[in-house]
């Protein structure tokens, strides 16, 4: 570079050193005017942008980034609402809430290193496993505001830990929740059903049914009542917002903005005592068949239900389960016999709802209905004498069938039949029915018709749900069922299905509608559970109803009255002449209680026997008071009819195992004491 | 021979005439100056007070510190006489790139860069001072060739020069300091006088070479940027990605808009209140100002930035000599491009990148410079044409 000023050579004289006298003054040339002009006009080009920028942004548009700038800052937090309750048909609580603590952790604040060792520590503080956790945090990866709950119910101790440790776990929040709360312990526990954790399909299938107001992890009912009746129970969710920084640390405290709406309490028609006395019943039925050397009783059921609307009294179900290993983060041990197949045959599947979802053979307790069709299509006269003996064959290969008592040998009216539960009386109505079908095709179906309208063979409409349908078998089921000779419809189909056995299957529920069908003079109820949703009142004072779901009106079935007039004394002979299957049970109980027993053969695969075991279904239904009024008890209290039903499998004998399980729910409703119980004749 | 005989006397009336030679100052842009300054410091009150807990004050007082440093620098500038800056150039240069090498083994890295040097309790950011000695450097390079510079040899070799420092710079990594660099070499070519096919020709160059780094390249697999700077030299997406590398300038942007016309104050200005805008002390403070004042305080402050640069072109026009004038242009430039792509980039209409708005940003060493870069601009107005003409 030049050291001297300006650096130019003179222009006379090109070897001369320059001389700065001669240098040419600098002036400020147009053409630099021009640059400075350009430039000059730059800088107002480039302010005229950023003004006109700032004025759309800050004047024209100001209100929607203020608002984006508003939302920034507010976190809405969903506000769990407390379940409803769900109480009986007077009022008292069956389940209710109690506060709990939960962990849970925003996926957001997560820090970004040291991630994993913090969920380490956690799982162990918390004794949830490692795996549960990071598979959690990967579910919920596409929505970092809604919180991962990792255990509810968390122990007071591990509690201090996290409070202690706050610093060591961010992102991981100790919160207060509502638990499933189960006073009465495994009480009614199958048809209540349990409360989990909302699944994905179920958020799909809400999402479908324009039910939005759930998000994953939130609470939700899965059977039962708690499912059934979920809109009800579950209640709103308030929001609460919070102000945060843009790391998410909470600027202060939560404020409400919506509170959370509890939800309704149920009231169901059940009745707590009645169902604890069934449950025990239930229990001693089952204890009772194994002193018969009956081993194999291992379950069982027992529906009771108001004869005149169809309102569930009681109903048991047997083996059982603790609702309460749903709550929290249950453990998993404990979960087993509910969600494991394996486990869950071994205990013999205690989820399983039987009462309504249990499908069994209806033997002799199905007698009834075979004789009120039989007389309503004019195949039976109810004065006729058939003669009941040891064993009858029918058909064209002369086949034979078994009277269940080998002793007896005598003519029989319908009542006597009924009584002393005569196999071959009915082998005879069921022939009758097969041979003349042979003429006339629809007889094939009658019984089975008469059988539908009693509600058999299609669910009984219980207001929750999950009843099974059973079967009544017709010509066109067996073609359909049946592959080569097996398909043909034989007069065996109709001879064992007037007894109740063979293909036939039913539920309790479905039988017990039948009998409160005979006890209500042949309406046909539809049974139900739920009576009312109520909002919570304050203490001492009354429940308000929201709104009651009343009972379904009876159908009339259309029987004959005098047809039905007959069977209902043939079932009063039953528990009260001296050779009733079940006289030695309820001859000596104060309330006139009518019914039949049953004893089902059914195929049974118990483990250690061949395939193709036959077990005895043990049956009891019946109903009382007898003539379908209120019956006032010896210390003057004024009780309704009720239809009790109960089932225990494997049990033998009906009489002498599913009656006295029934016999004690009647005390219990009637408050009455039977006297001495005497000897059992029982098919 | 009068402009020759009056050239040793007015460095000796200098020295008498302190008075005259205030009155030869550019007033006009000493006050917009000093209004900036003001209005920047009582600007980062507002927009620090959250920032260090028991202290709201901390930042202002350091900014305060900084202003006081400038005004030495700025009188000290006043009172050396620009050519000798001229003279002085080779070792200006040497200082500007021993500076920059300098950080490479003594910073820190902050963030990912390497920019500052520590000595004692402050922070010396040598890129910031960089940028005045820079052009006058190249300023001094270009004046002492002012007649050659239609050689294409010359243009070369001036580019050649500044390019040494620009690539240190952009190797801290400061992508945005490399570009003011880029915009004040351009800018003094220009006043320089280089031919306009040349300037086109630069440009053109230039424009080809920054979408080659941004774009080609890349695409055949070599990678010239980091990759936050490839991020954030890509703007205009910022509606796909809004968690991600956009994040700040979409919380930049709503700040801005969500000051409105009057601005929402320092208590409810949120989005600098709670940390969603990023850096808002430094490179987003105008989204800040934005926020809390409003309209009518950014336009203000857009409004003041207009005086300086249109004082500093006025500068331009009446400088004595060729170097004054290159290096007018070339501070005037670099500032007009800083202010361009700050305020832009707050606005989403130009890329983030670490670039500072002058006297505004809290920084020692940008303020510093920035006033001390006024001064050598009111050196230039003083001994300019005007002055002299007011003088005699």
């Amino acid at each position: 570079m030049a050291s001297s000023y300006p650096e130019r050579r003179s222009p006379s004289g090109r070897f001369l050193p320059p001389d700065p006298r001669t240098s040419e003054p600098y002036r400020f040339t147009p053409q630099l005017a021009l640059r400075v002009g350009v430039l000059a006009a730059l800088a107002l080009i480039i302010f005229a942008i950023l003004f006109l920028r700032l004025w759309a942004l800050q004047v024209l548009s100001g209100d929607r980034y203020l608002n984006a700038a508003q939302n920034n800052q507010l976190r809405t937090i969903r506000v769990e609402a407390q379940r409803g309750s769900i109480v009986d048909r007077s009022g008292r609580t069956i389940v209710s809430n109690v506060p709990g603590t939960a962990v849970r952790i925003w996926t957001a604040d997560l820090p970004d290193e040291g991630r994993y060792a913090m969920f380490k520590r956690l799982s162990v503080v918390l004794r949830v496993p490692l795996p549960r956790l990071t598979r959690a945090l990967e579910e919920n990866k596409g929505d970092p505001l809604t919180p991962i709950v990792v255990k509810t119910a968390v122990h007071e101790d591990q509690v201090m830990y996290l409070e202690e440790h706050r610093a060591d776990f961010p992102g991981v929040e100790v919160t207060s929740t509502y638990l499933r709360d189960y006073e009465h312990k495994a009480l009614a526990a199958q048809l209540l059903g349990y409360v989990g954790e909302v699944s994905p399909e179920e958020l799909e299938r809400l999402e479908k049914s324009k039910d939005r107001d759930i998000r994953g992890g939130e609470k939700i009912g899965k059977t039962g009542v708690e499912a059934a009746y979920d809109r009800w129970l579950r209640g709103t969710p308030g929001t609460d917002q919070l102000r945060v920084d843009s790391l998410g640390q909470p600027l202060g405290r939560f404020e409400p903005r919506r509170p959370a709406q509890s939800g309704y309490n149920i009231r169901l028609t059940l009745d707590v005592g009645l169902q604890r006395a069934a449950e025990r019943a239930l229990r001693d039925g089952i204890e009772l068949a194994r002193q018969d050397e009956q081993f194999n009783a291992n379950g069982g059921a027992i529906v009771a239900l108001d004869p005149r609307d169809g309102a569930i009294l009681a109903m048991a179900s047997n083996p059982t389960y603790k609702p309460s290993v749903y709550v929290g983060r249950a453990d998993p041990k404990k979960l087993e016999p509910l969600v494991v197949e394996k486990v869950a045959k071994e205990w013999n599947y205690p989820g399983i709802n039987r009462a309504i979802a249990g499908v069994y053979p209806p033997g002799s307790t199905f007698k009834p209905l075979t004789a009120l069709a039989a007389i309503s299509d004019g195949l039976l006269s109810p004065y006729e004498y058939i003669q009941c003996t040891p064993s009858a064959t029918f058909g064209l290969d002369e086949h034979e069938f078994r009277n269940w008592n080998p002793y007896t040998n005598m003519p029989m009216t319908l009542s006597t039949a009924l009584s002393q539960s005569c196999d071959t009386y009915f082998y005879d109505v069921g022939n009758r029915y097969f041979e003349r079908g042979e003429r006339e095709r629809p007889y094939w179906t009658k019984m089975q018709a008469w059988a539908k309208k009693f509600g058999f063979g299609q669910p009984s409409g219980l207001d929750i749900g999950g009843d099974a349908t059973g079967l009544l078998p017709t010509p066109a089921w067996r073609r359909e069922a049946y592959k080569g000779i097996d398909r043909a419809w034989n007069p065996g189909d109709l001879i064992q299905m007037a007894i109740g056995q063979k293909d036939i299957t039913v539920t309790p529920l479905q039988m017990a509608g039948f009998y409160a069908a005979l006890a209500n003079g042949g309406k046909l109820v539809t049974p139900y559970l739920v009576q009312a949703a109520e909002r919570p009142a304050a203490e001492g004072e009354p429940a308000v109803p929201v709104l009651t779901f009343p009972a379904s009106p009876a159908k009339e079935i259309g029987v004959d009255p005098a047809a039905l007039q007959v069977v209902r004394d043939g079932l009063y002979e039953a528990t009260h002449d001296a050779n009733g299957t079940s006289s030695g049970v309820f001859g000596s109980f104060p309330v006139p209680v009518a019914g039949k027993t049953g004893t089902a053969e059914k195929v049974v695969n118990l483990p250690g026997y061949p395939i193709g075991h036959l077990e005895d279904q043990a049956w009891w239904c019946g109903w009382g008071p007898f003539d379908g009024n209120d019956y006032v008890n010896s210390r003057g209290g004024k009780r309704t009819p009720i239809v009790v039903c109960a089932v225990i499998e494997n049990g033998g004998h009906g009489g002498t195992v599913a009656a006295p399980a029934a016999l004690k729910v009647f005390e219990h409703w009637f408050r009455e004491q039977a006297g001495a119980q005497g000897v059992v004749a029982s098919d | 021979m009068i402009e020759y005989a009056s050239r040793s006397r007015p460095v000796a009336r200098e020295h008498l005439d302190v008075v005259g030679f205030l009155r030869r100052l550019d007033w006009i842009l000493l006050l917009g100056v000093g209004a900036i300054v003001a209005y920047g410091l009582w600007a980062v009150a507002g927009i620090t007070r959250f920032d260090v807990e028991g202290d709201e004050n901390y930042y202002v007082v350091r900014q305060g510190i900084a202003v006081g440093l400038g005004f030495a620098g700025f009188l000290l500038a006043l009172a050396i006489d620009p050519d000798r800056y001229r003279r002085a150039q080779k070792a200006i240069f040497g200082v500007t790139l021993v500076g920059m090498l300098l950080v490479f083994p003594l910073a820190d890295a902050t963030r990912g860069s390497k920019r500052w040097i520590e000595i004692g309790p402050f922070q010396f950011q040598p890129s910031e001072f960089g940028k005045l000695l820079f052009v006058l450097a190249l300023a001094g390079f270009l004046a002492d060739r002012a007649r050659r510079l239609h050689e294409p040899k010359v243009v070369l070799q001036a580019i050649g020069l500044a390019a040494v420092p620009i690539a240190l710079v952009f190797k801290q990594p400061d992508l945005g300091t490399a570009l003011v660099y880029g915009a004040a070499l351009v800018a003094c070519l220009f006043v320089a006088g280089i031919r306009w096919s040349h300037l086109a020709l630069l440009v053109g160059v230039v424009a080809l070479l920054a979408s080659s780094v941004v774009w080609f390249l890349p695409a055949v697999g070599v990678e010239v940027l980091e990759p936050y700077q490839a991020a954030r030299l890509n703007f205009t997406n910022l509606e796909e990605d809004p968690g991600g590398t956009a994040y700040n300038q979409t919380q930049s942007i709503t700040a801005v808009g969500s000051g409105g016309l009057d601005g929402r104050g320092v208590q409810g200005a949120t989005q600098t209140r709670l940390d969603y805008l990023p850096e808002h002390h430094t490179d987003f403070v105008f989204a800040a100002l934005a926020e809390q004042r409003g309209f009518f305080g950014a336009a203000l402050l857009l409004g003041l930035y207009l005086l300086i640069v249109w004082r500093g072109l006025r500068v331009i026009t009446l400088a004595r000599d060729a170097f004054s004038a290159i290096v007018a242009g070339g501070i005037v430039i670099a500032f007009l491009f800083q202010i361009f792509v700050n305020v832009g980039m707050t606005m989403g209409i130009a890329p983030v990148t670490g670039i500072p708005l002058p006297f505004v940003t809290v920084g020692g060493s940008s303020m510093v410079m920035n006033i001390v870069a006024i001064g050598v601009l009111q050196a230039i107005h003083a001994r300019g044409h005007l002055g002299r003409r007011r003088a005699y």
